[in-house]
């Protein structure tokens, strides 16, 4: 009983606490950051935070004229409970205006219900499954989906005779995504899929998967994989294997991605992806995008992830300009639905239809360039809907 | 021997002996009861937080129900997550497939909890010690597999989803600040307490408390061991699946970290922060641990870890009992 | 086949990893009855030892992993000197919080000087190649690993049966107190094999970066499988971890080549079947 008094204080004090740092501004617009900023998913959080603040502090530390707070959550990796919990406290407690970030389907799927519910609008940063802008009305997407750019991967790799392929996939919503797409166009160009490989999620050692794929007698293998350290594990395993010698092509995404490609060294050259931002793209833009990152945070590195965060804010200002700073999901929505503009990647726009970015897809290959390991852009696929939600 | 060292109420008179037929212990409603002021008055204090204090009734349930395993059985488990989970995913498909009531939900719930423990108890429970404690992470190992497998079920690693939940008994709506879900598991978790209490004042909960403390006297009495600890491993999961059905209710998601291991290493951390045995040191242990996780994470995500090792390292080299007990002598000896 | 080579091969690496990070918690939970959740932790700091002087300070492989080891027992002697001693009376339960604590200091500590990235150590370029077995190439990595995992199964044999400092060990497992009476000094003795085993965890964390990724979560995602490889393979018994690791490690493997989707289900139905099957330990009659 004595034990249990103390520890009612200790309750009391913590939640006394909370109360006092629920301190908010009256007049900034409230902007709801969601997304892992612990775990080994943690750079990605990481990076949001400094392309969110590099566009901020670039548009001179107000969007359409308002002061902005941004609210940090940390979801941890995939899990929708929790992240449900914190978007609630977020809309509830701290009365955000906007949400932004969302790196995992899953998280992005539990808060569906609670967004449409408060009509919150949501910039959706990365989460890459077709379906999630379809569970609400107020989901916009900057970042990508799976068949957005595999579709004319799959195209490229038939016109350049590669009639097998094998597809090694993270046995999740998303990599799931990307072999029904793959398959899909790849068999309406005329290919084969010889054998779809599902990896568990958690797996860390990709050499079995990686002989099973030497194994399938296939030209190429087609593969997702979540960003992070499964990654790096594959395409470790795929070099130490010897894969590229016994002509196995890689046909990739995301894997390339700048945050990890200096660790691959000169074993990545070659690797082929289709993806829709290369850090070395060359646009002024992006140029001033990269320069804006690194004045922020000389540690973050220009990839899919931040530029997502940065297109996200672009957006985000747009709303706030179209309802004046107020509160007004469907009107900042209307206004989303007609953006256009000249992204860091590229030419895109929001589609009016599906609130998701059509955005020019391009055919990468690692190379060097001055010691550096850069994703060149070989060749542009042209401007990409989702072709998921075409279906 | 006196037995009510072992209870919670103090020696009695012997003009009570009369009475010896039943256990002298408080009256099972009086916690439960604490419990449920507590709850409002906490609910009523912080309107905006009710979806922290649900997770944190939530948690209290679930942690109670270990204590009943852990504390009372004396069966160290790190697979208890099954049951939670199980209890979940079946009244998240339970509203997703055939009806959305919650109440019925929370039967399907609690059913499906308890018949997990009760198959998996009746394999588990014919080992001790550290080849039982094994075996449950084995169990709820492959569980999680499993669930993971039947992706057409339960959403995989996407999770359960697209599920809404209808009006708790046909009038209360589930609004957006979590009001009724904040109250609705509440309600559970004060019946739950006293129905565990019930549990462990009664002749069964002494026989499993007996079973605890030596089990080779208990079964040379003539105690059939099996069949009591097994029992007590069915209710437990029955009250588990109970937490995981309101957890997936007021959430109205599921996903596959409620049948990890992760989660069932929490929940005895958060009981053996509280204290084993005494199901109220479950409840402390839970909301403690839940409210320090929930404030020093949003404060530095990075940094929590640091918060919850010291403090774990901390209670075990001194253990609280110990310093209160320093703090009274030296304002004893300074009086 | 193949298929069931390549099984072989690769199982007997993963197992040959488990092996060396298991055995130390094996002996620490038997031979010292002492409830060490925090032993991945010691795995991690070894491999991030190795990691950082490899990297950071430029110094060679072949001398950074001595040192690593060296480092990580160090560390594991100091905490036992320090803390971890006043708790071999404690009950279990207490041990357990404890260790766990410590696991999250540690993982918190590394997040802390390291960040959350996964850390690579640059393997010099013997090791750094592929070797060609003439049906498939294996990385030479691993060929190393099943190597050491088979010195360390040997030596530690070696060292408990033959040396005196074994006996002593088995002396003071069996009772302490007439031990200390003999003039066998049990505190030395408690340390050092402590620290033994916290050496042993830190070379397995090295060897195992390539199958293992090193990041501050290391110490509890792998726990699970470690403490699963002392209870098939029976506390304190060193064969018995060697063989419930190879078993398990290739039950794993050929699960990934056959039938991934069913992710680690039968690595968790082979051990329960093993553990219903001989509770006390694979070898263990």
């Amino acid at each position: 009983m004595l034990f249990s008094r103390r520890a009612l204080v200790r309750a009391l004090a913590a939640s006394s606490f909370v109360l006092a740092a629920a301190q908010a501004h009256a007049q900034s617009v409230k902007i709801g950051i969601v997304g892992p900023f612990s775990g080994p998913f943690a750079h990605y959080g990481a990076l949001f935070k400094a392309a969110a603040e590099a566009y901020v502090a670039g548009q001179g530390g107000k969007l359409g004229g308002r002061e902005v707070e941004l609210i940090y959550r940390d979801t941890g990796g995939p899990n929708p409970a929790q992240a449900k919990g914190l978007v609630q406290e977020l809309i509830v407690k701290d009365k955000v205006d906007y949400l932004g970030g969302f790196v995992f389907t899953p998280n992005a799927l539990a808060v569906a219900p609670l967004i449409q519910q408060s009509q919150t609008p949501t910039v959706i940063f990365n989460a890459a499954t077709s379906a999630i802008t379809e569970k609400s009305d107020y989901f916009v997407r900057t970042g990508y989906t799976l068949w957005q750019v595999t579709v004319p991967l799959a195209r490229w790799a038939a016109k350049q005779h590669i009639a097998r392929v094998v597809t090694a996939v993270t046995d999740y919503g998303p990599g799931l995504d990307a072999e029904a797409a793959f398959k899909n166009e790849f068999a309406r160009q005329g290919g084969t899929v010889v054998e779809s490989i599902r990896m568990p999620i958690a797996t860390t050692d990709f050499g079995p998967f990686v002989q099973r794929i030497k194994a399938s007698g296939a030209q190429a293998v087609y593969t997702f994989l979540p960003g992070g350290p499964p990654n790096l594990g594959f395409i470790k395993a795929y070099n130490e294997n010897g894969l590229a010698r016994s002509g196995v092509r890689f046909l990739g995404t995301a894997e390339t991605d700048e945050f990890d490609l200096q660790k691959f060294g000169d074993s990545a050259v070659g690797l082929t992806t289709a993806f829709h931002y290369s850090g070395a793209h060359d646009s002024a833009a992006n140029k001033a995008f990269v320069a804006a990152l690194k004045k922020q945070d000389p540690g973050a590195v220009a990839n899919y992830a931040s530029v997502g965060a940065w297109d996200g804010m672009y957006v985000i200002q747009k709303m706030i300009e179209a309802t004046g700073g107020r509160k007004d999901g469907p009107k900042a929505i209307a206004a989303a639905r007609a953006l256009q503009w000249e992204s860091p990647r590229g030419p895109v726009r929001i589609d009016g239809k599906t609130r998701h970015i059509t955005q020019d897809v391009y055919l990468r290959q690692v190379e060097m360039v001055g010691g550096v390991a850069v994703n060149k852009e070989v060749e542009s696929f042209g401007p990409q809907l989702d072709h998921g939600l075409a279906q | 021997m006196n037995t009510s060292t072992t209870l919670q109420g103090p020696a009695k008179a012997p003009s009570e002996a009369r009475h010896a037929a039943a256990p002298r212990c408080r009256p099972a409603w009086r916690a439960p009861l604490v419990v449920l002021a507590l709850g409002a008055l906490a609910c009523a204090l912080l309107p905006e937080q009710l979806g922290l204090m649900t997770r944190i009734f939530i948690a209290a349930l679930f942690v109670l129900s270990l204590d009943l395993v852990v504390g009372v059985a004396g069966l160290a488990t790190l697979g208890h997550a099954a049951v939670f989970g199980t209890g979940a995913y079946a009244a998240g498909i339970f509203a997703l497939k055939v009806m959305p009531d919650p109440l019925a939900g929370l039967a399907i719930g609690i059913g499906a909890g308890g018949l997990l423990a009760l198959a998996s108890g009746a394999f588990l429970l014919r080992y001790q010690g550290f080849t039982f404690l094994m075996l449950t992470v084995a169990v709820a190992q492959i569980v999680l597999s499993l669930a993971q497998k039947a992706r057409d079920w339960t959403g995989g690693d996407d999770g359960l989803s697209g599920f809404t939940v209808g009006p708790l008994l046909g009038h209360f709506a589930f609004d957006l600040e979590g009001r009724v879900a904040a109250f609705y598991a509440l309600a559970v978790l004060v019946l739950m307490h006293y129905v565990a209490r019930r549990l462990v004042d009664s002749p069964f909960g002494l026989a499993v408390r007996g079973i605890h403390e030596n089990r080779a006297r208990m079964a040379a009495l003539g105690t059939p061991v099996y069949r009591r600890l097994l029992a007590m491993y069915a209710a437990a999961g029955a009250i588990a699946g109970a937490a995981g059905a309101l957890s997936a209710q007021t959430n109205a998601i599921v996903g596959l970290d409620s049948l990890s291991f992760a989660l069932s290493a929490e929940a005895l951390v958060m009981l053996i922060l509280g204290g084993a045995g005494r199901l109220s040191g479950a409840l402390v242990g839970a909301v403690v641990f839940t409210l320090l996780h929930h404030t020093a994470a949003s404060i530095n995500p990075y940094h929590w870890l640091f918060v919850v090792g010291f403090m774990l390292m901390a209670v075990v080299l001194v253990s609280p009992a110990k310093a209160w007990g320093w703090l009274r002598r030296r304002v004893g000896a300074a009086s | 086949m193949t298929v069931l080579f390549n099984i072989a091969v690769d199982g007997l690496a993963y197992g040959m990893v488990l092996f060396v990070i298991a055995v130390g918690l094996s002996l620490t939970l038997g031979l010292m009855r002492f409830v060490n959740l925090s032993h991945c932790a010691f795995a991690m700091v070894g491999g991030y030892c190795a990691a950082f002087l490899v990297r950071q300070a430029q110094w060679n492989f072949w001398l950074a992993v001595p040192a690593a080891i060296i480092a990580t027992a160090a560390l594991g002697a100091v905490l036992e000197m320090l803390v971890l001693r006043h708790l071999y009376r404690r009950k279990e339960l207490d041990q357990v919080l404890f260790t766990i604590g410590l696991s999250f200091f540690l993982i918190a500590a590394t997040n802390a000087l390291a960040g959350p990235q996964v850390q690579l150590i640059p393997l010099p370029p013997g090791l750094a190649g592929s070797v060609d077995l003439g049906f498939r190439t294996l990385p030479a990595q691993r060929l190393l690993v099943i190597g050491a995992g088979l010195a360390v199964a040997a030596g530690a044999a070696w060292i408990v049966a033959r040396t005196r400092f074994g006996v002593w060990l088995r002396a003071a497992v069996d009772h302490s107190g007439t031990a200390s009476s003999l003039g066998i000094p049990i505190r030395v003795v408690q340390c050092a094999s402590f620290a033994a085993g916290a050496a042993l965890a830190g070379f397995g964390g090295i060897l195992g970066a390539e199958l293992m990724p090193l990041e501050p979560y290391y110490a509890l995602k792998y726990l699970v499988l470690v403490l699963v490889v002392v209870a098939v393979g029976g506390m304190g018994s060193i064969a018995g971890s060697l063989a419930a690791a190879v078993v398990l490690g290739v039950i794993e493997t050929a699960s990934k080549y056959l039938a991934s989707d069913w992710g680690s289900l039968f690595f968790f139905l082979a051990m329960a079947a093993l553990l219903a099957w001989r509770p006390d330990g694979l070898l263990k009659r």
